[in-house]
């Protein structure tokens, strides 16, 4: 064994000697307990590093390795290992790695680090936030939804209230929906469990989902990775029902869902972070919070159903979202 | 003399086969699942071997991990020894955590050598009543263990739950515990340094003084199980109750005791980790110690000294997980198989022994837990 | 006895009284605002009841599992690790013929779920009877077993289109709550249902539940009359591991449509509860997994209601609360098999 690390250190030596002129950047990536193709924000974050490495030349499986969490309690020993093995920057996702990426960073000031969905209270010069407006892409579903109801009843099935991008959605999309329809009743759940079984319970969402159909809901709004997974595909299970999903365009990664879904509120986890990435490649190096993009994803098959005038309303909506003519109410 | 050294020989080596050919074959089995899942089976034990063991900080991580296996070992083992199958060595973990974080965050300017050991003891305590219930239960109502101990985790974790929830956005209000400061994080404050078990070594190992007092624990497990009559009492208990009431010994007494004891050892792993490591509490920290106790405990074939190599064992496995992954791809799940394979075989001498030809008649007992 | 039977009649009056009062829930309007509209629907509205039934379901096929086994003599706490293995496997079935018409594909994912349940049953068995293992150590590793396996074999590229829908049975679902509530399900909910009649009269009206009872009570005694006692414990264990796996089945094919680590999320240990709290009967079980469902339907109905006042956590302890206060014997006392657990051999040893 010793042999054959001694031989790889050779070979590596070797490497760096012959590709010095072009810097390799490696980079890592620690998921939250869950799965790097959750199919949800994890998923988006390790796609962004896989495109950053090709478009750096970088290799994956090699200089772009990823490790799932089993236990929160690894969190700070997987990102060591990235760190024990020379990796450059490394991106950790979810809200409950924050700590532990903050005192990684501030041990190992060479390296980089990208926290997903962690906001920089106390920013540090390696260390960047990539956190979005979720509050403005909830606002925007809440407007479709409120613009697609017949029953005057719409409902949000939200991963837990303990993370606050996912409250942010929740608040965002009330604010939405009441400000096409003021006197709308919008059902708001979240997920009693803890932070690590919140995200991952679909049939909590499904149950929950069929509970609110119950009650006369007829667009619903699943937001909270597997958890609002399932509740997209209850909806699916009924006819002539709506639902919205979340992260990443939905249509896209989740098929089961298309009998009802009409779009996804977004947030760009991908893009936001590969320009990280490459902000660290080219060595202008973003620290603090970054904002990542948020919008709502194409309508798909449902594009005929979505009247044009409401459309052309929800691109003025947007427009008043980023201008700050229309507030959400969250965190202002 | 030779004939005893010949007996003792005999012994341990009857003791050892089973576990040590267990581990063998199990690992094989492992290996096996690898190649037809299209894993390398040779990369991801060497990168488990690295992670366990290929450094300073690789061994100061196996230890830790180490640590609270040896106590949940020993909370399952001394109640297998009472004849009883304590599954509550989760929820005695969680309540350990919370009664030991309760004290370590208050009384400021507490002196080290009252703060800490009052922290230790509280989780201690807390592990005991948490354990001692069940034992009660089983003792006045005839509750089988087994499920009531379950019900207690479930109930432990939303308790502990509860003492540290943030407040949410459907207006509960927060818990006792929590850390205001943590924003809307559910978690408890730092544990003042005065309750925090002293560090030893290179401080970046973060190795603290748990990792001695677990084995010592062990030790004095085993002195109160093998050498005093409490042990005597809870051993004849274990075996047949019955007999153990004619011979003049009170089993619901012992059973309660056991039961409570199983418990404060489980607390005091919560306090350990808690004091010594994490310096706080957040339900993402939950009891998984608790139910590797078990594996802990049946791997060890119930004796104390055992409990300590298996929870070493077991405690690598779980110390080189993150790097057979980073160096491998192999998924961290194959840990569990490989865990479960090694119980099976433990737990299932005949089937270890079927491979084995001959000598079947003098090992055809079942597994020694009652 | 006597008390066992004054006790089931007095269950009997509770559940009668509880679906008299939802009828009248629902089919009564109050006055807005006041707080009968306010309270009286989070209790007992159809949405609170659709929870209750659906919660149940896997409930219930866990609990017969249990009752199977535990009455032929056999210990089975590796439920849970049953209901997992099923619940893989037809996930993995239903992706695997997901281009298959939607029917067929999820009636063979049933099937899948069911052999992958009955081969848990049967190592279960083995380990028992052929190895001697202790049981309740056989439970708890099929248990880690699955768990590991599951994880470790997840293919998380894969997909499962579609899932069972909700079928009305003519006429029966026009009867207002009743039908909307029992009438108008997807299939494995109807199944559940109608296997607790069958294991009831099976278990109580038949030969071979009159000598699986005999087996799990007097092995000795059964085995003089020439019943063939592993036989019976084999099977029983077989069978009962296959309700499991439907019962996991109904969590992939009907309730979620996807299969996830883990998702199991304790119910088998819930249904092992739910065996004892039902005295070891089907109906019993039945009743006890329909309470268990009804606390989480509160639960969530408060939830969803933004009710605050009782912090969330201990509002999710009531199943367990109570499930300690049921086998505690506080609501009667109750007998398991008098074998259960117990290896039996022809010449007496244990």
């Amino acid at each position: 064994m010793r042999y054959h690390n001694f031989s790889f250190a050779l070979l590596t030596a070797f490497a760096v000697l012959q590709t010095t002129a072009q810097a390799e950047v490696k980079v890592g990536l620690v998921t939250d307990v869950g799965r790097v193709n959750d199919r949800s924000f994890n998923q988006s974050a390790w796609q962004g590093v896989t495109e950053a490495c090709e478009q750096l030349g970088a290799e994956e499986g090699k200089d772009c390795k990823y490790i799932e969490t089993r236990d929160a309690k690894d969190y700070a020993d997987n990102i060591d290992q990235f760190i024990e093995a020379g990796f450059d920057v490394v991106v950790s996702v979810g809200f409950a790695l924050g700590e532990a990426t903050a005192s990684a960073a501030a041990e190992n000031p060479e390296t980089f680090f990208i926290g997903v969905d962690q906001f920089q209270g106390a920013p540090l010069p390696n260390l960047a936030g990539l956190i979005f407006n979720e509050d403005r892409s909830g606002f925007l579903a809440g407007a479709l939804a409120a613009n697609l109801t017949e029953s005057g009843t719409i409902a949000s099935v939200l991963g837990t209230d303990l993370v606050p991008p996912v409250v942010a959605f929740g608040e965002g999309f009330i604010a939405g929906a009441k400000y096409i329809k003021p006197d709308i009743n919008v059902i708001t759940t979240y997920h009693p469990g803890e932070i690590s079984q919140a995200f991952t319970d679909p049939e909590w969402g499904a149950a929950t989902t069929k509970q609110a159909i119950d009650k006369g809901a007829d667009v619903i709004f699943g937001a909270g990775g597997i958890t609002g997974n399932g509740a997209l595909q209850e909806v699916a299970a009924n006819e002539g029902l709506f639902c919205i999903g979340v992260d990443t365009d939905q249509w896209l990664t989740l098929p089961a869902a298309h009998p009802c879904l009409v779009s996804s509120a977004m947030k760009l986890i991908t893009p936001g972070v590969i320009d990280l990435i490459k902000t660290f490649s080219d060595g202008t190096m973003t620290s603090g919070n970054y904002f990542g993009g948020s919008a709502l994803a194409p309508f798909h098959d449902f594009d005929d159903q979505v009247p044009a005038e409401v459309k052309t309303q929800l691109a003025e909506i947007k427009t008043g979202l980023e201008d700050g003519s229309i507030k959400t109410g969250y965190g202002q | 003399m030779p004939e005893s050294i010949k007996r003792i020989a005999r012994a341990v080596s009857s003791a050892l086969l089973v576990p040590i050919m267990a581990l063998i074959v199990a690992f094989a089995l492992g290996a096996v699942v690898m190649t037809l899942f299209g894993d390398d089976p040779v990369a991801a034990y060497q990168g488990l071997y690295d992670g366990a063991f290929g450094s300073a900080k690789a061994w100061a991580r196996t230890l830790l991990k180490t640590t609270p296996l040896i106590l949940t070992g020993l909370a399952v083992a001394v109640a297998f020894k009472a004849g009883l199958f304590n599954i509550g060595a989760a929820g005695q973990f969680i309540i350990g955590t919370v009664c030991s974080v309760a004290v370590g965050i208050h009384f400021e300017g507490t002196p080290l050598l009252i703060h800490l050991p009052a922290a230790l003891l509280a989780g201690i305590a807390g592990g005991m009543i948490w354990g001692a219930i069940p034992g009660l239960l089983k003792v006045y109502t005839g509750a089988h263990e087994v499920i009531t101990t379950i019900m207690m985790n479930y109930i432990a974790s939303l308790f502990a739950g509860w003492t540290v929830y943030a407040g949410g956005r459907q207006g509960q209000s927060p818990g006792p515990l929590w850390d205001p400061t943590a924003r809307a994080i559910s978690e408890t404050p730092d544990v003042l340094t005065s309750a925090q078990l002293p560090l030893m070594g290179n401080p970046r190992l973060d190795l603290h003084l748990g990792i001695i007092i677990a084995p010592l624990a062990a030790l004095l497990i085993w002195w109160l199980i093998y050498r005093t009559t409490f042990g005597f009492e809870v051993r004849t208990v274990g075996r047949n109750a019955d007999a153990a009431r004619y011979a003049g010994m009170y089993p619901r007494r012992t059973t309660v005791m056991a039961m409570a004891l199983a418990g404060g050892l489980a607390g005091l792993a919560g306090a350990i980790e808690t004091l010594g490591l994490n310096h706080k509490f957040a339900p993402e920290f939950g009891g998984s110690v608790g139910f590797e106790g078990i594996t802990v405990a049946l791997l060890a074939q119930t004796h104390p000294l055992g409990v300590v190599f298996a929870a070493f064992l077991l405690g690598s496995l779980e110390a080189g997980a993150s790097r057979m992954q980073f160096e491998s791809g192999v998924s961290a799940d194959i840990i569990d198989v490989i865990q479960a394979l090694v119980l099976i075989f433990v737990a299932a001498p005949l089937i270890i022994r079927s491979l084995w030809p001959g000598k079947r008649s003098s090992l055809a007992a079942g597994t020694k837990t009652q | 006895m006597n008390r066992m039977r004054r006790r089931s009649s007095l269950l009997t009056l509770l559940a009668i009284a509880f679906v008299v009062t939802a009828i009248w829930v629902n089919t009564t309007s109050f006055a807005e605002g006041s707080w009968q509209a306010q309270w009286l629907p989070l209790f007992f509205g159809v949405s609170a009841l659709n929870f209750m039934l659906r919660a149940a379901v896997p409930l219930i096929l866990g609990a017969l599992c249990g009752i199977l086994c535990e009455r032929s003599g056999i210990v089975n706490i590796g439920i849970e690790g049953m209901m997992l293995t099923g619940a893989f496997a037809g996930f993995v079935a239903k992706v695997a013929t997901n281009h298959w018409p939607l029917y067929a594909s999820l009636s063979v994912s049933v099937v899948a779920a069911m052999a992958a349940g009955g081969l848990m049953g049967l190592l279960h068995a083995l380990f028992s009877i052929r190895f001697r293992m202790d049981q309740i150590i056989s439970g708890t590793v099929l248990i880690i077993l699955a768990m590991g396996l599951t994880a470790y074999l997840y293919d998380r590229d894969a997909v499962a289109q579609g899932k069972f829908t909700a079928v009305a049975i003519p006429f029966l679902s026009d009867i207002p709550v009743i039908g909307e509530v029992l009438f108008t399900n997807p299939p494995i909910t109807y199944i559940a249902l109608i296997l607790v009649a069958v294991v009831h009269v099976a278990l109580f009206h038949t030969r071979w539940g009159l000598r699986t009872r005999a087996v799990g009570e007097h092995p000795g005694a059964a085995d003089t009359m020439g019943v063939n006692v592993n036989a019976y414990r084999y099977m029983n264990t077989i069978i009962g591991g296959m309700l499991a796996g439907l019962a996991g089945g109904f969590l992939v094919l009907e309730a979620v449509g996807q299969f996830q680590e883990g998702m199991t999320a304790g119910r088998g240990f819930i249904s092992l509860a739910a065996v004892i709290f039902g005295n070891w009967t089907p109906f019993g079980a039945m009743t006890a997994s329909m309470l268990f469902g009804y606390t989480q339907a509160l639960q969530n109905e408060l939830l969803l209601a933004g009710v605050a006042g009782i912090p969330r956590q201990f509002v999710s302890m009531i199943p367990y609360v109570v499930t300690i206060i049921a086998v505690a014997g506080l609501v009667g006392r109750v007998r398991p098999p008098a074998a259960s657990g117990k290896v039996y051999n022809k010449d007496g040893q244990q």
